[in-house]
């Protein structure tokens, strides 16, 4: 095949994509892909991030990890798919039934849309504490008040209650954002459809789940993934509400990835442990993201 | 394709550059260490010095969040500050290969002993200098335990009878803060320290795994005794309790006692009340009242970089604190902390006061938190959190905290 000439706008065209994206591309290799590379060095290696001269040993770390020497990787692990469950589950079931709400034409549908979404753009940091004072200083006023017992359960003292107040403080802060795209995917659907079957004598409820939950199928899709990754990463909320406490409770791997890098001062270990993380992550996203494009209908 | 890979190198180059730090004509002092509670008194010890020494810069940072990760991040980076901090005891020896032996420097022949003792690596070096002292203890209301009529617990007997008696009297007996791990090594060391003659040998032992909690009564009954008495008598959620719950409790005159501090939270307690008269005493750990000791010393250690550009002047700066007459003062007048160099005056505090004649009258029990790691100090108060919570037997908890013990402190790391 020849080569053709690029044009001049052509090569302008070649010339303003790269001036425009090299920035982004340098600083994402400087802070992604290098450190990512390097912490693949690291996983090979017996270091405790302080000494001088980490030391080779191979795969051993790998080993420890699979053997047995890990249980509270282990148990990191079931809390996080867990917890990402949970979050998956409520996050887009909630957002969508607000999406849907939101889309009705009634006086305060904009405002409301921009309330939900304040949350989201709060740092995780700020919210945790808000909630932290909620959960022990808040709820406690509201059991004074009125005396309902379920108030003074200590939500964030409870290896188990926490768990779910953990879920609801994540679901909370992300709703707004995944109520903005099943709005935008619910606007997209084309109206000619929806009154095609309104004149057919579809009911609300058959025109939802059969006209427009198919036709959100990209929605869908982009928003199960999105909380899939936020969820499996999960680690700022946990820092900031329960410190993976009450008595190790509520460890999410990440979390579990930190405490062995950096307090227990094993940072090859640790690192070994994110590359193994890494990859399940990866293979988790790729099958469910294929799973549900497997699934969507043709617009 | 070699044009976008040699503009990206370009584009690198420059950010690097841009990173490098602007070179100062005289000796310049890197000091980068936690405790930014002490961030004002730092600065007035530095602008004293600017005096002393105009021709030095002592750039100055500090922060409490994560310090030990942004410390290991500095030191990968090849920009090792100067000054450095770390805990006393075992972290000594973690970061050796970056710490100055300064045993023959003035300083540290002006070091109160009791501090030195933690600083000390090997045979006689001394790798570390504190801000300051300090003391762990209980931390009471002294006006509870009048109008209850009693007097402080010094055995634990006498303790479980104070708790009956306060709670009678409808007050809180005592605030916890189990949510906070570093309660719990608090709390534990004055068991350590009461469970043998040799605190440091037992721990040593635990370490390499040859010792066991059942072993030594004063861990596996009086510890737990105490900790159920805590619970029994303590905070309705307490493992939702942290600092600030204890600092509330006692100061707004609800709790008597309050576990695992010690002089650090005179100031906020204060702030909520200032006329709360406080007591300090040491723990009830055994049915012997003289066991009952104040803990002093420090568990903070100040590091010199031995490799630092300018040794000389962080030398220079360091026996300047610790020997000149404002910086032994400063201790007292500025930073309000227990000083750590022998004979300087003592502030008008009342729990340095109390602590300080403590160990005056009964001595001072062992500073056992420093003999062990704080990753594994963070990992007992999970254990311990986790016995509380009830997902563990006491002597899971126990079987917990030896392996815990092994894996983090043993040889092996």
């Amino acid at each position: 095949m020849k080569r053709k000439a690029m044009s001049r706008t052509e090569r302008k065209a070649l010339a303003d994509t790269l001036v425009f994206t090299l920035p982004a591309v340098v600083m994402v290799i400087l802070a992604m892909y290098i450190p990512f590379v390097m912490s693949g060095y690291y996983s090979l290696t017996e270091w405790n991030g302080i000494s001088r001269n980490p030391v080779f040993i191979g795969l051993e770390n790998f080993k420890t990890i699979f053997s047995s020497g890990s249980p509270e990787f282990i148990r990191a692990l079931i809390f996080t798919f867990k917890y990402s469950a949970l979050f998956i589950l409520f996050s887009n079931v909630l957002a969508l039934a607000l999406a849907v709400a939101l889309t009705q034409r009634f006086r305060l549908a904009n405002f409301l849309r921009g309330v939900f979404f304040v949350p989201y753009i709060m740092s995780m940091t700020i919210v945790g504490f808000i909630w932290k004072f909620i959960f022990t200083q808040g709820f406690e006023k509201l059991y004074e008040i009125t005396g309902w017992g379920f108030w003074n359960y200590s939500w964030l003292g409870d290896g188990g209650l926490a768990f779910y107040s953990l879920v609801l403080v994540g679901v909370w802060q992300s709703l707004g954002f995944y109520i903005v795209l099943y709005i935008a995917g619910l606007q997209a659907i084309p109206t000619d459809i929806l009154e095609a079957a309104s004149i057919d004598g579809a009911s609300a409820g058959k025109r939802f789940f059969s006209v427009v939950l198919p036709m959100l199928g990209p929605s869908i899709t982009t928003c199960i993934f999105m909380s899939l990754t936020n969820s499996l990463k999960v680690f700022d909320i946990i820092l900031a509400l329960t410190k993976g406490g009450p008595g190790g409770a509520t460890y999410s791997a990440t979390l579990d990835i930190y405490r062995e890098a950096f307090q227990n001062n094993n940072y090859g270990l640790g690192s070994a442990k994110a590359i193994v993380f890494f990859v399940i992550v990866l293979v988790l996203t790729q099958v469910v993201l294929r799973f549900f494009e497997s699934r969507e209908v043709e617009q | 394709m070699k044009k976008l890979f040699s503009l990206m190198l370009a584009a690198a180059m420059l950010l690097m550059l841009a990173a490098a730090p602007a070179m100062a004509d005289g000796a310049e002092i890197n000091m980068f260490i936690s405790s930014p509670e002490y961030a004002d008194a730092v600065n007035e010890l530095i602008a004293a010095y600017k005096e002393v020494a105009p021709d030095v810069t002592i750039n100055y940072e500090t922060t409490q969040n994560d310090y030990p990760t942004l410390l290991k991040t500095r030191i990968n980076a090849g920009m090792t500050p100067d000054i450095f901090s770390t805990t006393s005891g075992k972290e000594i020896g973690d970061y050796i290969e970056y710490s100055y032996n300064f045993a023959a420097e003035p300083a540290a022949a002006a070091m109160d002993p009791a501090v030195t003792n933690m600083m000390k690596y090997g045979d006689g070096e001394v790798h570390g200098f504190a801000l300051k002292g300090n003391y762990f203890g209980v931390v009471y209301n002294k006006a509870i335990f009048e109008e209850v009529g009693i007097e402080f617990p010094k055995t634990l007997n006498e303790f479980e009878k104070a708790c009956e008696a306060i709670a009678a009297a409808g007050y809180q007996p005592v605030t916890t803060g189990f949510a906070e791990w570093w309660v719990f090594k608090h709390v534990a060391q004055h068991f350590m320290s009461a469970a043998c003659e040799d605190p440091a040998a037992m721990i040593a032992a635990f370490q390499a795994g040859e010792a066991h909690i059942k072993d030594y009564p004063v861990l596996y009954d009086n510890f737990f005794r105490f900790i159920d008495l805590a619970v029994k008598y303590g905070d309705s959620k307490p493992l939702e309790t942290d600092l600030a719950g204890e600092d509330s409790a006692l100061g707004v005159g609800k709790a008597a006692m309050m576990l695992g501090q010690g002089a650090w939270v005179e100031a906020d307690l204060l702030a909520i009340d200032d006329t709360l008269q406080i007591g300090f005493a040491g723990y009830p750990v055994t049915d012997d009242p003289a066991q009952s000791q104040v803990i002093g010393g420090s568990d903070q250690a100040l590091r010199i970089n031995k490799d630092s550009a300018n040794l000389q002047a962080v030398l220079d700066f360091v026996n300047w604190w610790y020997t000149s007459e404002y910086g032994q003062s400063w201790f007292c007048d500025v930073a309000g902390v227990i000083p750590p160099v022998s004979g300087a005056k003592v502030a008008d505090m009342q729990i340095i006061k109390q602590g300080a004649e403590h160990v005056a009258a009964e001595g001072s029990g062992a500073l056992a938190i420093c003999y062990s790691s704080d990753s594994f100090n963070q990992a007992m108060g999970e254990a311990i959190q986790a016995y509380i919570g009830g997902s563990l037997t006491k002597d899971e908890c126990c079987a917990q905290i030896e392996a815990k013990w092994v894996e983090l402190d043993g040889s092996g790391v």
